[in-house]
């Protein structure tokens, strides 16, 4: 008799589990991260991790549409003066920020400033801003020095790009990063809270005020259908693509490519392309060792690359790579194939050859890579034997990601380092154009075309001068790009509203399941 | 034992501050930079810097030792570089998860491994001691990475009877119905240990029943059972406790591999995370609450001793 009742309550208590197991919300949408941001304050924060999370939160002035050109978003329009030295924007009116306040010019000024001051991609404006104010109190007026180009796309840029918070929070928050209890914009979703190792969640902003435009790319109306989005570290992969499947995640981002036929043959399972490629650079040291100045024997390196089969290996199906020598991708307006004839010669025998007329006689280069990305250390092997095979003395060292980033500010450790990129609207914004970036390509040609780059609003003179920069960078051979990856993500075929690829970023308004 | 248990808990004391020392200077010897990690690819060397300063990771290792030193006799493990929420919060977070885990790994395990391994015992010989303990051979044999996925694939991917991943804390919205996440978890990591437990108690029972006690009470014309029971198994389980002890110690600090296919947010998987951030006042805090454990467990396992086995004297 005891049995008995033991046995039927274990029956009952499993029967419990499995009926709460069911159980789930049907308003919250479940997106399986690859791991955690540092932060979502987008003004200090570049990691495309803490985009995706924070861009449902905060809005800037501009975004994109799905042509990547910058339209307005809090900016209901804009009008340049004094031969494009001055940008008047007038604000959209009615918007509230999650907190109640409607969004006025001195909360833009606010951020903006805050975000010129310590922003990771303020100072590019912001150099060459001499004034602004708010101007009324739904306009913002921003003065320079001399027109620049590229103002619009950092603009709209959100990523480690100017978000528009409360006055109160930009003026508190100072270089600090925001702390999460202060996360308020004006998104379609606001914060609702971060547990750390378990989820970011996100929940419904129901005063949300929306452009009354069709959705284009990030532009247009934004409806927020899910009461709730949390977002939820799950470092494996094997465990993303198997919670998908078994329905605890309705998306789950960064799969391998190995796993790419099999997802997508199969019904229960969506496959979404990443629209903005990442890719690969290897980085010559400038200030330090053989490579210094050195541009004939940085081209016999080069040369020596053949970059096909490093992307075969390391990524796998051919619909998820690109052997693409320009830095922007083919569609896109920054596209170009000048000085692209140098991106995969493969030619051992002639870098052979170079590398001799340069003058070099087999000194050890020292390349640095992380396994914490596995498609680099895939590609540094397979460049490692081609330049092996070139006669280069090649001294691989690995480290984890955190080791690297520490060794490559340091000239005296490295001669070539690997890293990737992810896409990024405006040439301006890839890190070889930063003097800065390790590697410090810093020569009196970048300069030079990089003042004519910035200096003109001309949309066509720009593309031109690109072009130019883009041939300076296979001459100089400052970086060496090693190809355009498509990453993607899975979803539930539940979800509807989910274009077949995302622009940048994967966004869940106008998103429903 | 009274006297014997704040002795020892007085011996933890220089133990601790010389694990402290060395976790202090262990992690500060691997390179890497915290601030160049949180600061991101667009950050300058001077920023760099500044967070350095700020940070104070810029001081020199002894005074960094010293003021942590200070903060932690005061109870304050710092401030977590990536979080940037107190250490012991952090810890507390994942310390729920690794707790509940081990102590339902050591639900299984005690259930499967010790009836077993009596059976196996008083069976010796016979077909029901070769199954189960070739069964147990091939449980310490699973890696059990290969072991969760299997679980997940066939009881979360195929029958959908249970979550594949992650722990919602049972102080969340389903209560104590959150533990359905770690069913398959507690059951991977009991596989190798539950195997472990099944040849410690079969052995240590064929030990005690050859002795001369055990003889006498059989040939008294007691029960089997209650030889097995009285005069065996509780001989038996004097070796088995220190085992059971040091388990449950490692079934917090190490069930990484586990964590991390099950992605629960358990303290193996922060001090993992955290190594790879840099983030010096977790490890450090992680390590020495571990340090701790194993150290509470083993004055446990001493003071169980005394009490399973009056001849043990605890001075």
């Amino acid at each position: 008799m005891k049995i008995s009742l033991w046995w039927k309550s274990a029956m009952a208590g499993c029967a419990a589990l499995v009926l709460a197991n069911s159980a789930w919300a049907g308003g919250t949408l479940r997106y399986a991260t690859v791991g955690e941001p540092p932060s979502l304050d987008q003004h200090v924060v570049t990691s495309d991790l803490a985009t995706t999370i924070a861009h449902h939160m905060f809005e800037g002035l501009y975004t994109f549409n799905s042509a990547n050109a910058p339209v307005g978003l809090l900016a209901a329009d804009e009008k340049l003066e004094d031969d494009g030295k001055t940008i008047v924007i007038s604000l959209r009116k009615g918007v509230k920020f999650h907190n109640g306040q409607e969004m006025v010019a001195g909360d833009v000024l606010a951020s903006l400033n805050r975000w010129g001051e310590h922003g990771s991609r303020g100072g590019l404006l912001y150099s060459n801003v001499t004034g602004i104010e708010a101007s009324g109190d739904h306009e913002i007026t921003i003065k320079l020095k001399a027109p620049f180009g590229p103002w619009k796309n950092l603009l709209a840029f959100i990523n480690g790009g100017p978000a528009i918070y409360p006055a109160s929070v930009a003026a508190a928050a100072g270089k600090e990063p925001i702390a999460p209890e202060n996360y308020i914009g004006t998104g379609p979703y606001k914060f609702s809270e971060w547990k750390a190792n378990r989820h970011v969640e996100l929940v419904r902003h129901d005063g949300y005020a929306s452009i009354e435009a069709a959705p284009d790319g990030y532009a247009g109306a934004r409806t927020a259908h899910f009461d709730k989005i949390r977002f939820i570290p799950v470092p494996d992969v094997g465990t993303r693509v198997s919670g998908l499947k078994a329905g605890d995640y309705d998306y789950a981002e960064s799969i391998p490519g190995d796993l790419f036929a099999d997802l997508d043959a199969d019904p229960n399972v969506k496959t979404i392309l990443n629209g903005g490629p990442i890719f690969g650079l290897i980085f010559m040291n400038s200030k330090e060792g053989p490579l210094k100045e050195n541009y004939a024997l940085r081209r016999a390196i080069q040369a020596a690359l053949d970059k096909v089969p490093a992307l075969q290996v390391s990524i796998g199906p051919e619909k998820l790579w690109r052997a693409n020598g320009s830095f922007l991708p083919e569609g896109n307006v920054w596209y170009s194939d000048a000085g692209a004839d140098n991106f995969s010669r493969g030619d051992t025998a002639g870098a052979k050859e170079m590398a001799v007329k340069a003058g070099y006689k087999g000194e050890p280069i020292k390349f640095m890579v992380s396994t914490n990305y596995a498609f680099h250390y895939d590609q540094a092997v397979v460049f490692t034997k081609q330049l092996a095979q070139a006669g280069f003395n090649i001294d691989l060292q690995v480290y984890d990601w955190a080791t690297l980033i520490k060794k490559r500010a340091q000239p005296d450790q490295w001669d070539l380092f690997f890293t990737h990129h992810g896409f990024v609207p405006d040439p301006i914004l890839i890190s070889v154009m930063n003097d800065n970036y390790p590697g410090w390509w810093a020569t009196a040609e970048k300069a030079g075309l990089k003042a004519k780059f910035t200096g003109t609003a001309d949309e066509a003179e720009r593309q031109k001068i690109w072009s130019q920069i883009q041939s300076a960078i296979y001459e100089q051979v400052p970086t060496m790009k090693t190809g355009d990856v498509y990453t993607y993500n899975i979803a539930s075929p539940k979800l509807t509203g989910l274009a077949s690829s995302t622009l940048i970023w994967p966004h869940f308004w106008n998103v429903d399941n | 034992m009274l006297a014997y248990a704040i002795k020892r808990i007085f011996v933890l004391i220089p133990t601790l501050l010389a694990a402290s020392l060395l976790v202090f200077i262990f992690i500060h010897l691997i390179p890497g930079d915290p601030a160049a990690v949180l600061l991101g690819d667009t950050a300058t060397p001077e920023d760099v810097a500044q967070l350095t300063r700020e940070m104070g990771l810029d001081k020199p290792l002894y005074t960094q030792f010293v003021l942590w030193l200070g903060n932690f006799l005061q109870g304050d493990l710092g401030t977590s570089i990536f979080f940037q929420a107190p250490v012991l919060s952090v810890i507390a977070d994942g310390a729920e998860t690794s707790i509940l885990l081990a102590v339902m790994t050591m639900f299984w395990i005690v259930i499967f491994g010790v009836p077993i391994g009596v059976v196996s015992a008083t069976k010796h010989g016979s077909w029901i001691d070769q199954v189960s303990s070739g069964g147990a051979m091939f449980a310490a044999s699973i890696p059990t990475f290969w072991l969760g996925l299997y679980l997940i694939l066939i009881f979360s991917v195929t029958l959908g009877w249970l979550p594949s991943s992650g722990f919602p804390s049972i102080s969340d919205e389903g209560g104590l119905t959150n533990l359905r996440y770690l069913l398959l978890p507690s059951l991977t990591l009991a596989a190798p240990n539950a195997a472990l437990i099944i040849r410690l108690v079969r052995a240590s029972m064929l030990d005690v029943q050859r002795e001369d006690h055990v003889r006498t009470a059989r040939a008294k014309g007691l029960h089997p059972l209650r030889v097995a029971y009285a005069h065996v198994f509780r001989n038996a389980l004097i070796a088995v406790a220190a085992a059971f002890g040091f388990t449950f110690a490692a079934l917090v600090s190490e069930a990484v591999v586990t964590e991390t296919v099950f992605s629960l947010p358990g303290v193996g998987r922060l001090v993992v995370q955290s190594i790879l951030r840099r983030d010096y006042p977790v490890i450090q805090g992680v390590i020495l609450v571990i340090v701790i454990l194993y150290m509470v467990t083993n004055l446990l396992v001493d003071l169980a001793y005394g009490w399973l086995d009056p001849r043990v004297s605890l001075k």
